[in-house]
């Protein structure tokens, strides 16, 4: 999966499950501050994640680092990269 | 000569405050003292909260006066009936007293500090306010869900802190998720005038008309539709418009 795969489908799930505007899903963008998710829609965001790229997200300690959306893409493309080797 | 009179005005509201509320606590603990003894549960725990709530409005229309002074509105007069969930912004620490003005039996939610309150944190808890970042969120949910059963409204403000300018903060979702789980109509509330009631940090307060406005109740008819996520944005957004207009019009 390309990069731009992962962005593409990133957003996806923002815009299909938070129904956030495409113009706010800016790399910069922190997924509390600026996006609005809390805790509670963390749960729900990582649930669609996992579903929508077919990994397990959920234990994994690095999601704990992630602070804006370029972050989660590339945690998610990072993550892809391992199920790959 | 203004800051002088000023100055008085916070001597007096704090000598009162102090005598006012050593004497309400020790009635209010024999009258729980009594309720318990000659009451049922759920009348106990509504006499204690129609004593909080008479306590708030002494804090917050009398004490302080003429130092402080409030203006209600109540748009929603065509609500349904009560319980409500009341959805607050917040920019001040007597946000929480502000909950006097409305006439129902209501429960807060809180964060942590205010149960850390000599005396107040001990009548909240008996009271059974909700302290939302202590509790795991089905705990929350399901407790929510039996006090609106009751028929005991909630009050919220799910910025969870002080706003540190006008802006409205983004809304944490936990008490939107219960509004969606009980169907109970969402009252949002804008509240302007307050951050120096008293400023973030101080414990002066300075003169101020603190203005309430009572949106008109969302119901579930018309939030049914939305994830949680939508519907706290949506009331923010209506909350924030509101807010504008209000701070504008001072």
């Amino acid at each position: 999966m390309t990069e731009q795969e992962v962005i593409k489908l990133t957003n996806e799930v923002f815009v299909d499950s938070f129904e956030i505007e495409k113009s706010k899903l800016l790399p910069q963008a922190n997924i509390f501050n600026d996006l609005g998710l809390d805790s509670l829609d963390i749960v729900d965001l990582v649930v669609a994640l996992q579903k929508k790229f077919g990994v397990t997200i959920r234990d994994d300690e690095r999601v704990r680092t992630i602070r804006t959306l370029g972050d989660l893409q590339q945690f998610i493309l990072t993550i892809k990269k391992e199920i790959g080797k | 000569m203004r800051i002088l009179k000023i100055a008085f005005l916070n001597f007096c509201f704090y000598t009162f405050l102090i005598t006012f509320s050593l004497t309400a606590f020790v009635n209010l603990g024999i009258l729980i003292i009594l309720a318990a003894l000659f009451l049922s549960k759920r009348r106990m725990f509504k006499l204690l909260r129609q004593a909080i709530r008479w306590y708030g409005g002494v804090i917050i229309r009398i004490l302080p006066f003429p130092l402080i002074r409030l203006d209600y509105k109540n748009f929603g007069l065509n609500d349904p009936p009560a319980p409500y969930i009341f959805i607050c912004n917040h920019r001040a620490a007597c946000d929480p007293f502000l909950m006097a003005v409305f006439p129902y039996e209501i429960v807060q939610v809180v964060n942590i500090w205010p149960f850390r309150l000599p005396a107040l944190g001990i009548i909240a808890k008996i009271a059974g306010y909700l302290s939302v970042r202590e509790m795991p969120y089905p705990e929350f949910a399901a407790e929510t869900a039996r006090l609106i059963k009751e028929g005991v409204s909630i009050a919220a403000f799910p910025e969870g802190t002080r706003s540190r300018n006008k802006a409205v903060g983004q809304f944490h979702s936990a008490i939107f998720r219960t509004a969606i789980e009980t169907h109970a109509p969402i009252v949002p509330v804008c509240i302007t005038g307050n951050e120096s009631v008293p400023p973030i940090g101080s414990a002066f307060l300075h003169p101020a008309l603190i203005k309430i406005h009572r949106l008109p109740a969302l119901t579930w008819e018309q939030y049914k539709s939305f994830s949680a996520f939508k519907l706290k944005n949506y009331v923010r957004e209506f909350i924030a418009k509101e807010v504008l207009v209000m701070d504008k019009t001072r």
